[in-house]
């Protein structure tokens, strides 16, 4: 087996519910578990996806991952680095891309490319080298000096995808990565995918769409109510079909029928 | 390097946007343009006058300066001075233009050029209508005679003390609000805004240091700011003297010392501002929300303006509350005295809460709950 790159040892997140939530759920409990105790790794060039459905947990692991929040209890370790005491390399080790990070519409992708890089601290003459690639391999030297603001969506996602591999990085994470986008976009987004898994990138996405996984990834997670329900190849997981296996799980765990 | 990255970046947002440049400079030229109309409207409003002026000494200069008002569709009444406290009384009260003190034998200096002994003195009100436009009448002519005499001019009251006693008392509270919706304008936009976008995020998935990412917020627009509240500045200190009649040459008697802490002052205060503005900013979920607790800090800080003459039990403590201790010293400064430790130590308050709003910001941007809570 290759590297591991990715550990997550109980992993656990809790969230207060506000008066409101509690409301709307027609519940009397302040706290709910997102992630209760999840562990698992990711090795190094493969696609590792977390399946789950709405509300399971995966969007709060990533963000774990990437250091945007921390776990209650638990940790999980990138390239050796710990998010909970060491998020700053982490940081530098992971390409974050969720739909809720956007960029500023007012600047350009030549600007946003230089900005993130210094960001992330890469040298200037790496910087250039690797936007002439990145632009070139992904068309966007054809629209470098449009402000963001003006382009369509799937040179938006392009942007997007480049920036969170601006400093070359070692892990890439993607939350529901073609989630609410038209199928020429999410092409745009899979296609991307594979490249970067040509590229060696190991990658780490969340999504609820069976065809997705079956797509692209090597190894996969399935969640339910932030624990894991099982995990290994697609062979070792569905024996065939997907998304029937994910329907048995589903029932064996929560007694009940979709 | 990333600090730098991060101030280039509100630098290069700000300086690109034409939109931007022109509403945050707007203010202080529209406040020119609009006080000076204003002035030039209420001082130069046509009156006729019935101009009513005591003479001492004689002269034919009366009978020319006498056409020339009847000319003007006005009158004018010389009276004989007999008792100069009494004139000089009515002078005060406006009920007297002026009293023209003619030297003896003044006429004959308008016909010899060797003599250039006499006087012609004119004791006035600059601050009443008659009494100036009588003034402006009369030295206009005298000088366009351009004979070898003197002419002296003695106002009833001191027009700079009266200036400086309204600039006193309302510069500062107008420095503050112009000062306050400069700060307003760009870091709501530029703090919440990004919040509330979600680009804020992507910066904070980077591995940039948190106080480097609230330091790049907050040095560019406090630059920003300035430039703000300088053309605000400028544009009220420029056109107040017009709007109050004055002549723009009263701001030539303040020391260049006054001017050096009064910049000091409004400098220290600005940075406080954009801190205190970008940390609530944080905080808020929107601009919206953002806009709204801003409003309310922006009327306390107004009232604290305000209300500087009624907290003379503070004593030199006011050093140390923000916004008042640069109220308060620019009014002292205005009114011509020179607090220099005070004024200095007030601004090392003012760096001081910055930075500490500086911290408080930086551990927000940490804090998962206000980052990334619903």
């Amino acid at each position: 087996m290759s590297e591991e790159i990715v550990r997550a040892e109980g992993l656990k997140k809790t969230f207060t519910l506000s008066r409101k939530q509690q409301k709307i759920e027609k519940t009397g409990e302040t706290r709910r578990i997102a992630v209760d105790g999840l562990s698992f790794s990711a090795y190094r060039g493969e696609i590792y996806g977390l399946l789950g459905p709405n509300g399971a947990g995966k969007t709060t692991t990533l963000r774990m991952l990437s250091t945007l929040i921390r776990p209650d209890a638990g940790d999980a370790f990138i390239c050796g680095h710990s998010v909970v005491k060491d998020p700053a390399k982490v940081r530098d080790e992971i390409g974050f891309m969720t739909s809720e990070l956007k960029l500023e519409g007012f600047f350009t992708p030549d600007y946003l490319f230089d900005f993130f890089g210094a960001m992330h601290g890469v040298e200037k003459a790496v910087l250039a080298q690797r936007k002439r690639e990145l632009f070139s391999k992904f068309g966007i030297d054809r629209f470098a000096e449009v402000q963001v603001k003006n382009l369509s969506t799937g040179m938006l996602q392009k942007v997007s995808l480049v920036i969170a591999i601006v400093h070359d990085p070692s892990v890439v994470i993607f939350d529901e990565p073609t989630n609410g986008l038209d199928v020429l976009t999410a092409k745009v987004v899979t296609d991307f995918l594979s490249e970067l898994k040509a590229m060696g990138k190991s990658i780490l996405l969340s999504t609820h769409i069976f065809s997705l996984v079956e797509k692209l990834c090597d190894r996969v997670g399935v969640i339910i109510d932030g624990k894991m329900a099982a995990e290994g190849t697609l062979e070792e997981i569905a024996k065939g079909d997907l998304e029937t296996a994910f329907f048995d799980l589903y029932h064996s765990i929560k007694g009940e029928t979709v | 390097m990333k600090l730098l990255a991060l101030m280039k970046k509100e630098f290069h947002r700000f300086f690109h946007d034409p939109r931007l440049i022109i509403t945050m400079l707007l203010p202080g030229l529209v406040i020119f343009l609009l006080y000076t109309i204003m002035g030039e409207a209420v001082h130069t409003e046509p009156e006729k006058n019935a101009y009513k002026v005591y003479v001492e000494g004689d002269s034919s200069v009366t009978a020319v300066i006498g056409s020339i008002i009847e000319a003007r569709g006005e009158t004018v009444e010389w009276v004989l001075l007999e008792d100069r406290e009494a004139a000089r009384k009515e002078v005060e009260a406006g009920e007297a233009a002026a009293i023209l003190t003619f030297s003896e034998g003044f006429d004959d200096s308008l016909v010899d050029p060797a003599k250039t002994d006499s006087v012609v003195s004119i004791l006035y009100d600059p601050m009443d209508e008659a009494g100036s436009a009588f003034y402006a009448l009369a030295v206009g002519l005298l000088q366009e005679i351009g004979m070898k005499f003197s002419i002296q001019a003695e106002s009833v009251t001191t027009t700079d003390g009266i200036g400086r006693e309204i600039m006193q008392q309302i510069l500062p509270f107008i420095v503050v609000c112009f000062v306050f919706s400069a700060c307003m304008s760009v870091t709501l936009e530029s703090v919440a805004g990004e919040k509330e976008r979600g680009t804020l995020s992507t910066i904070l998935v980077t591995s940039a240091k948190r106080s480097h990412i609230a330091l790049g917020k907050i040095i560019p627009l406090a630059c920003i700011s300035m430039l703000g509240a300088l053309s605000s500045f400028l544009g009220v200190v420029l056109s107040m003297p017009k709007l109050m009649g004055l002549s723009l040459g009263m701001l030539g008697g303040y020391s260049f010392g006054m001017y050096v802490l009064l910049f000091l002052l409004i400098f220290s205060f600005v940075p406080l501002i954009v801190a205190l503005i970008s940390t609530i900013s944080t905080v808020a979920r929107s601009v919206k929300e953002a806009s709204a607790y801003t409003s309310v800090l922006m009327i306390l800080v107004m009232v604290i303006s305000l209300v500087t003459a009624f907290l003379p039990a503070i004593g030199n403590w006011v050093v140390a509350i923000p916004v008042l201790n640069a109220v308060v010293f620019m009014q002292e400064l205005l009114a011509g005295s020179l607090p220099v430790w005070q004024s200095l130590v007030s601004v090392g308050f003012n760096l001081l809460y910055t930075a500490l709003l500086v911290f408080i910001m930086t551990k927000m941007l940490s804090s998962e709950k206000i980052m990334f809570g619903k």
